[in-house]
């Protein structure tokens, strides 16, 4: 039946024009939230306007945006036993999508750059390890799947050449809950997987930073990759949470300044790097997002409480809230661009 | 149905403002004014001199008056590392002893007031003078210049604190909702800032204050307890729970169930005759400081369930999550 329907949705594409993300109102970015007692999906602008929003099931942790069609694809929070592809001209859920038995969704996704293929961050359920899952987008149909390289893989981006960059966040986790069992023993990565689906590379933390959870992802036009941890160990102990990867080479990790160490209480929730090359990290414990250089380097921090969302715009960047304000911010300062009633999750899905 | 006559009739007769404008003249001004005044004490006490025995009393007073305001993680002590130099604790690696140690032997010139403002959080404050009023063994050289930097410094950071309060950040709170302040975008705004304070505070005594020296059952950690050397493990305790009650009064009237809870809390530590913790290394007296613990979580309950909803906030949508 699933066949049938992909096949007359394959001979329907061929037949007509397929709507772009213009049909939307072109938006920069998706972001879910709370409204009331309604979880839902907004395609936002530029200047932080919702231009649609769609029904979601439930609480969603991130989603990933088809880069023609105006398709977005919602991940339950982990451990996640659905996503679901929505029609966010329609909001009809399209397909839903549920990982082989014993597999779990682990928050994040990736679409192919021609939109053909889907990348789903999954893990065993039993043992936590890390598996990649592979969809083919016409039915979204399960069609492979690969190592992701790691233990617990959270956020995954996709390179220009069509590599995949993977979070291992480290950390083992009860199939029922989200209770950590290897705290003591968690030893995350990063790994890049080739467009085959080999892993090419692979980069660890000192050991002394073993508990600090890679967790969030953002890639800058010339390759490098900024990363976001959150730090299982001793809070009185301050470490970074922000580090760079240059394919190949050893981590480098962008300690605060001393003054700064404690502001986010450990725990930085997603990760974002602009066109200028700044990078932004948010906290939405600490309540607060600091901005960096190209090479990590500290330039500001900015008090705002449960921020978290953020994503490039133009040589700043956008941000969400749990309060329901969306921000512009540059090195200077943050800026409200809207205020409403829906509180904002804890990402911001640009469209690229 | 008396507490709900209560509560109705604290609905019914509080302004909209009075939450927060309460907690701020009653709270955090006079208890960052008090918090100055002490430390300008203590500055000018050791110009005079720097003998410890004369010192401590001042050091007391002035650590006294750091309890009454330390819960409050927002605004001008935030910023800057403020609050980290006025007492850095937990410091698990001994950052603050090792930076002191190349201080007294170093170079005069980083003691100067502009030079020493740059020196490491972990070196400075209350935490960086109770070392020197009170050494655990003898230091390589002559500490009086560092003790006198230290509550010079001490004091700058007091005044600066609170007169980034009295000249704006007051106001952001006071004024929030209102246009072009973009602190703060509503009254609600403002409302869960200082219930974040509170239920972080009671946060921070469960799992630093009492919970570091508790360690595990089969390995408690006393030495871990704060403030041991000056003998103020417990009062930090207490002198802490106090001021949440009174940041509560100020809050609402409508948190009996919280009231009583930190009144219970505050009994214990009245009650508990173990000044810094040091009983945690048996069973018995471990049990002991864990009933406090299990109490401060019981006020931590308290106030989610009570103050959360009168107050019409919650905790962060995201900070609470976590993924």
């Amino acid at each position: 039946m699933a066949t049938r329907r992909a096949f007359l949705s394959g001979l329907a594409a061929l037949a007509l024009p397929k709507p772009g993300w213009a049909a939307v109102g072109s938006p920069h970015c998706l972001a879910a939230g709370k409204t009331a007692e309604r979880y839902v999906l907004h395609g936002l602008s530029a200047d932080g306007q919702s231009l649609f929003a769609v029904d979601l099931p439930g609480r969603g942790h991130a989603a990933a945006a088809h880069p023609h069609r105006p398709l977005a694809v919602a991940f339950a929070r982990r451990p996640g036993t659905f996503a679901i592809v929505l029609d966010c001209l329609t909001g009809a859920e399209q397909h839903h999508l549920t990982p082989p038995a014993g597999r779990q969704f682990n928050g994040h996704g990736v679409f192919s750059a021609d939109g053909s293929l889907l990348y789903t961050s999954e893990v065993i359920a039993e043992t936590s390890q890390g598996r990649i899952g592979i969809w083919e987008t016409a039915g979204f149909q399960r069609i492979g799947e690969w190592s992701s390289g790691g233990i617990g893989p959270h956020d995954l981006k996709r390179q220009s050449d069509g590599g995949l960059i993977v979070a291992n966040g480290g950390i083992a986790t009860d199939p029922a809950d989200r209770s950590k069992l290897n705290i003591a023993t968690m030893r995350p990565n990063l790994t890049r997987l080739s467009p085959e689906g080999d892993i090419t590379a692979q980069a660890e933390l000192p050991p002394a930073l073993w508990q600090n959870s890679i967790r969030h992802l953002a890639l800058a036009p010339d390759g490098t990759v900024a990363f976001a941890m959150q730090w299982e160990g001793d809070p009185a102990e301050p470490v970074p949470l922000l580090g760079l990867w240059q394919v190949g080479a050893p981590p480098q990790l962008c300690p605060p300044p001393e003054a700064e160490a404690f502001r986010m209480q450990g725990y930085a929730g997603s990760v974002a790097i602009s066109a200028s090359g700044r990078i932004a990290l948010t906290s939405p414990r600490g309540g607060v997002v600091t901005i960096h250089a190209q090479d990590g380097t500290h330039l500001a921090t900015h008090a705002r409480a449960d921020v978290c969302g953020v994503t490039a715009l133009g040589a700043g960047f956008l941000l969400s809230d749990g309060s329901g304000a969306l921000w512009s911010l540059d090195d200077r300062q943050l800026s409200p661009l809207t205020r409403g009633d829906t509180a904002w999750d804890n990402h911001i899905v640009p469209l690229t | 149905m008396l507490k709900r006559l209560t509560l109705m009739l604290a609905l019914l007769t509080s302004p909209v403002h009075a939450d927060v404008a309460d907690v701020v003249a009653d709270h955090i001004l006079p208890g960052y004014a008090a918090f100055a005044q002490a430390t300008a004490d203590l500055d000018l006490q050791a110009a005079a001199s720097c003998d410890p025995d004369t010192l401590r009393p001042a050091f007391q007073t002035a650590f006294d008056a750091w309890m009454a305001v330390q819960h409050l993680h927002l605004g001008p002590v935030e910023e800057a590392g403020r609050g980290l130099a006025i007492v850095f604790w937990p410091d698990p690696k001994g950052l603050g002893r090792k930076a002191q140690l190349a201080l007294v032997q170093g170079d005069p010139a980083k003691l100067t007031p502009e030079a020493f403002a740059d020196q490491s959080v972990a070196a400075r404050g209350l935490t960086g003078l109770e070392r020197l009023l009170y050494p655990t063994g003898p230091w390589p050289a002559d500490t009086c210049p560092l003790i006198r930097a230290t509550a010079a410094d001490l004091a700058r950071l007091a005044a600066e604190v609170q007169g980034g309060w009295t000249s704006g950040f007051a106001d952001q709170l006071l004024t929030a909702g209102a246009p072009g302040n973009t602190r703060y975008l509503s009254e609600a705004e403002a409302r869960q800032a200082l219930f974040t304070v509170l239920v972080t505070g009671l946060a921070q005594l469960h799992d630093q204050r009492l919970g570091r020296p508790m360690g595990t059952f089969d390995r408690p950690t006393p030495e871990r307890a704060e403030a041991v050397a000056s003998g103020r493990s417990l009062r930090n305790v207490r002198l802490s729970l106090q001021a949440l009650r009174a940041l509560t009064e100020s809050l609402t009237e409508a948190a009996p169930l919280t009231q009583a809870a930190l009144d219970h809390a505050v009994t214990l530590t009245e009650t508990l005759n173990d000044p810094v913790f040091a009983g945690t290394a048996t069973p018995s007296g471990r049990l002991k400081v864990e009933v406090l613990q299990q109490a401060v979580e019981q006020a931590r309950l308290a106030v989610l369930a009570e103050i959360g909803p009168a107050l019409g906030v919650g905790l962060g949508f995201n900070a609470l999550d976590g993924d």
